[in-house]
């Protein structure tokens, strides 16, 4: 395990909060097994007392929401609210997290929300990426502590800087210059980055989001900071002290971006397992963020404290400076866009990362002969929709899609739920309508009131030449021959998660060599064209017949939306996934 | 979405036009606080001028099932037509309300 370098004595070391006790062992189990030391609490007053008593003690605070005397939330603000601790990462967990409950938390500094039950993988993954997060804080922060220079001295400064590095060591000098400066470092380090990376070298969250999975982002940068057309671009950074706050402002040689698209997104936090930085230097480093058009300049304000300029007047100088040019200026207490944009491009990366991926589809076709291709779009930046299939045996697999009520970061994180329930239900998964029954009993323990499922859950059998399904309210699989009508099949039953007395009823669809079965979300037949005409379930089928008629043997689920696509306006209104399985001939 | 409420014997009867969808929940939420504050035994949910409505607008008639049983009251959906019944005939809503066509 990687000591940091400002304490190098002490070994890594979480806070656990939890008034029941079973819990509470559960979690100390998990982290002890990962070779962290741990120190209980029973609620939140005797944490409080705990943390108080030695605030460098602790990496990471692992934080029951619900608890008799001092609540998690309670705990939290004021965890948030004393500077000596508030810089350490607080996972909350919880039984029933709303999305209400999960924006307060992300709101009030929360590092990441988990539910209950505990998943073991996902705990240890959120823990480890929060240590990482709060070492690289403090080794910051010594780096910080030991520079003793005369840049505390300064008024006013104009800085160039081209490296990685050379950004890291101009965040360590300002923060110096600056009140707070061991919160403020991280913050301006994040932003200094994000000028080299998505300003100078253009390149995009996603494409970030790809390389940091790739292990491939370090590397990248470098090699694109010695590309020609780069060599000669620096971030511009001027510092101003004025009477009552420090004005950092940085630009970038980039093309700037729409940092308004950024602005609410922040409840996307919840899923970014890492960069997490960039969130703790928001909620730690500024006082506001101020993005000038079109994106590629940025003003971070820091306030000057009580204790180190009382008395003098502040507002009126501040705001007569920054007139000129501040027609397309925007105080952002608190948001970084290019920070919230990131962590979004980590979850979408995340969230797609459930969908099956191409290997397993061209390994699906070598085994059963099935060519199955699936389509998955939001209509926000995160989906509501899942979609998976999984072996069963030699010659049948299991084929599912589901669609969340709702959309965005509320129906994700359902979506997620959803996956881990799937995995780990192994019994029945050969029987449809038993298993639907089974997850649904599940569902309704996890779901918050008010939001449910429709799902379309299935076994393809290759040697029987049969789909056997049971429906939850879904949109009516499709089965096509080319040159015949469309075979629909039955998509009515309870929605999951609705009544715990639901039950599924066993249909099934014949597969003959060569069809084609089809799957889809609601917003197949509900989205309307431009002209304001939907396709409607019979227009589905039509258009399946259609395409599979068309193509005969090269059909897959592109070209059977194409014709969908083409009339629709995007973004989509609500999220579309869609599933075709040819089979073979 | 637009509605109105009226008082009979029977009990409130919301009477839903347009459409009810995603965007409608907060009002929909107010909705349901001024049906159940009528503390009555039967509500009823008049659909036959609602033109469509979407998976979230399935889910706020979850919501008022929900906050009615809490009550001790009875949600009654009446005269659901082409989409809308479709609907909720794709979703078994059969099962868990009382329907009255007609």
């Amino acid at each position: 395990m990687a000591d940091s370098g400002a304490q190098k004595s002490r070994p890594i070391r979480c806070l656990v909060v939890d008034d029941e006790r079973m819990n509470r062992e559960v979690v100390i189990a998990n982290l002890r097994a990962a070779g962290y030391e741990t120190v209980a609490a029973e609620d939140g007053q005797q944490a409080w007392l705990t943390a108080n008593a030695a605030p460098d003690d602790f990496d990471v605070i692992l934080l029951d929401r619900r608890m008799p005397r001092m609540d998690g939330m309670e705990l939290l603000a004021k965890l948030k609210g004393d500077d000596r601790l508030r810089h350490i990462p607080v996972i909350m967990q919880t039984a029933q997290a709303s999305a209400e409950d999960v924006v307060e938390g992300i709101k009030a500094g929360v590092y990441y929300y988990l539910a209950k039950p505990l998943d073991r993988k996902l705990l240890l993954s959120v823990t480890a990426a929060a240590i990482e997060e709060h070492q690289r804080f403090l080794r910051l922060r010594d780096d910080v502590a030991r520079r003793t220079t005369a840049i505390i001295l300064m008024d006013e400064g104009v800085f160039r800087f081209r490296t990685l590095a050379e950004a890291n060591n101009l965040a360590v000098s300002l923060a110096r210059a600056c009140p707070r400066s061991s919160h403020l470092v991280v913050g301006l380090s994040e932003i200094f980055t994000n000028a080299i990376e998505h300003g100078n070298l253009g390149i995009t969250f996603e494409e970030k989001a790809q390389l940091l999975a790739e292990k491939r982002w370090r590397k990248q940068v470098d090699a694109l900071l010695d590309a020609p057309q780069n060599r000669d671009k620096r971030v511009t950074v001027t510092f101003r002290r004025l009477a009552c706050e420090v004005r950092i402002t940085v630009r970038d040689e980039g093309k700037g971006f729409d940092w308004r698209r950024y602005m609410e997104l922040d409840q996307a936090r919840a899923f970014a397992v890492h960069g997490r930085g960039i969130a703790m230097a928001r909620q730690l480093s500024f006082d506001s963020l101020e993005y000038q058009d079109p994106g590629n300049q940025v003003t971070c304000v820091i306030r000057v404290g009580d204790g180190d300029l009382a008395g003098q007047p502040c507002g009126a100088l501040s705001v007569a400076e920054e007139a000129p040019r501040s027609a397309a200026v925007a105080a952002l207490a608190g948001a970084a866009p290019a920070a919230a944009n990131d962590e979004m491009a980590v979850a979408r990366s995340m969230q797609a990362e459930l969908l099956p991926p191409q290997a397993e589809l061209a390994w699906l076709a070598r085994r059963y002969g099935v060519h199955v291709t699936g389509f998955f779009e939001t209509s926000c930046s995160l989906g509501g929709d899942i979609w998976g299939l999984d072996p069963l045996d030699d010659h049948r697999f299991i084929l599912w899609l589901a669609d969340f009520s709702g959309h965005g970061v509320t129906a994700a994180l359902n979506t997620f739920r959803l996956h881990t329930l799937l995995e780990h239900t192994t019994e029945d998964r050969d029987r449809p309508a038993v298993f639907l029954s089974e997850l649904n009993q599940r569902l309704i323990g996890l779901l918050p009131k008010g939001q449910y499922a429709t799902m379309l859950y299935g076994v393809v059998d290759v040697r029987e030449r049969r789909f056997t399904y049971a429906a939850a309210a879904a949109p009516r699989p499709v089965v096509a021959i080319p040159g015949q009508p469309a075979v629909p099949g039955d998509g009515s039953g309870l929605p999951l998660g609705v009544a715990r007395s639901a039950l599924y009823v066993e249909r099934s669809l014949d597969l003959p060599p060569g069809s084609v079965l089809f799957l889809a979300s609601d917003a197949l037949p509900e989205s309307p064209s431009e002209t304001g005409k939907k396709l409607g379930q019979g227009g589905v089928a039509d258009l399946v017949a259609e395409v599979v008629s068309a193509r005969a043997g090269q059909v897959d689920v592109d070209a059977i939306l194409a014709p969908f696509l083409a009339t629709v306006a995007r973004p989509l209104r609500d999220d579309l996934t869609a599933v075709c399985c040819r089979m073979a001939d | 979405m637009k509605y109105e409420i009226t008082d009979d014997e029977t009990g409130p009867t919301l009477m839903l036009r347009d459409q009810l969808t995603f965007a409608d929940r907060e009002v929909f939420d107010n909705v349901i606080d001024k049906l159940l504050a009528r503390q009555r035994r039967v509500v009823a949910v008049d659909l036959s001028a609602l033109d469509y409505m979407d998976s979230a607008g399935l889910g706020m008639l979850l919501t008022l099932r929900d906050r009615a049983e809490r009550v001790g009251a009875d949600v009654v959906l009446r005269r659901p037509r082409s989409e809308v019944r479709e609907l909720l005939v794709l979703a078994c809503f059969d099962t868990l309300f009382k329907i009255e066509h007609g």
